[in-house]
């Protein structure tokens, strides 16, 4: 089987062209940053680092303890209350739902908040000098995933918000039935 | 004679194998040790312990500040009946407790952001 020096020439070009567009196509999902841009970075660096460090720290301490409080939300309350009504033969299906979409949630804050806190301890560990470009993109990354990690939270609220209706409703549910059974 | 001379040798033969068996069971340890602490760091990297952990170094300032005692979150008692006070009990513990938990605007604001962090050009 032959091969011709123009097939090859021509498969050659091709594969050199596609090989540019990709690492084009590479470098463009960064951020494209002006050379001030970058000039900023790097006088601010050790500032940034630590603005960084601190949030870092003090974020920590939020997930423990903000953590706690909606775990035990759960534990100590509305799964103990669900079981009560649920053993005294009443209906806690609305409520158990509530509970379940709320634990849900929490495993979701957990997962986002370790993806969050590994992403900003990575971004931490770029040299800011050296490496200005990847360090904003990693705190670009860092900032997004800490959204992720508040939009758990709002959830989180809001499925406190759910229980207490559906809370309501049973009681209304409960005093319905007690006036109609005397 | 000959019996003494043979005796020597398999003692000989007998102490070199202990001596490499002993070896053996050395590195062995150290093999199984290492494997077992890159397993027990990984599972505390993935299982989300790393993040709980105010013990890590660089912690320090925040340690104190962490919630040990939370005997102020009464458990609901899971037995019991259920009548209007005992769901007026859970009404007044649930309100409360979940005030708490939406009281703060957690991981909220965007200190993150490139103007937060003075990453920002100011056009002069």
């Amino acid at each position: 089987m032959k091969i011709s020096k123009k097939a090859l020439i021509i498969s050659l070009v091709t594969m050199i062209t596609l090989s540019g567009v990709t690492l084009l196509k590479v470098s463009a999902e960064g951020t494209a940053m002006t050379d001030q841009q970058i000039e900023l970075i790097r006088a601010n660096c050790l500032s940034t680092k630590n603005t960084l460090n601190q949030l870092h720290v003090s974020d920590a301490l939020l997930r423990v303890n903000r953590g706690q409080i909606y775990e035990s939300m759960s534990t100590k309350l509305m799964e103990r209350f669900n079981g009560r009504v649920g053993a005294n033969g009443l209906n806690n299906a609305s409520l158990t739902a509530v509970t379940n979409s709320y634990g849900d949630q929490l495993n979701a804050f957990r997962a986002d908040y370790i993806v969050y806190e590994q992403q900003l301890a990575s971004a931490i560990k770029i040299n800011c000098q050296n490496q200005p470009a990847s360090f904003y993109d990693a705190v670009a990354s860092a900032r997004l995933k800490r959204t992720q990690v508040n939009a758990d939270v709002i959830k989180l609220n809001q499925s406190l918000d759910q229980y207490q209706l559906s809370l309501n409703q049973f009681i209304n549910d409960y005093q319905a039935s007690n006036q109609g059974g005397n | 004679m000959i019996d003494d001379s043979r005796l020597s040798v398999a003692v000989h033969e007998l102490s070199s194998s202990s001596k490499r068996r002993f070896l053996l069971m050395i590195f062995l340890s150290v093999v199984i040790s290492f494997a077992l602490v890159l397993t027990s760091l990984s599972i505390y990297n993935s299982s989300g312990a790393a993040q709980l952990d105010l013990s890590r170094p660089g912690y320090q300032s925040v340690r104190s500040q962490a919630v040990t005692n939370d005997s102020d979150f009464k458990n609901y008692s899971s037995s019991g009946s259920i009548n209007q006070t005992t769901i007026s009990e859970f009404m007044d513990l649930y309100a409360g407790q979940a005030t708490k938990a939406k009281a703060v605007d957690a991981f909220g604001g965007d200190p993150l952001s490139p103007d937060a962090l003075g990453l920002t050009l100011t056009a002069n």
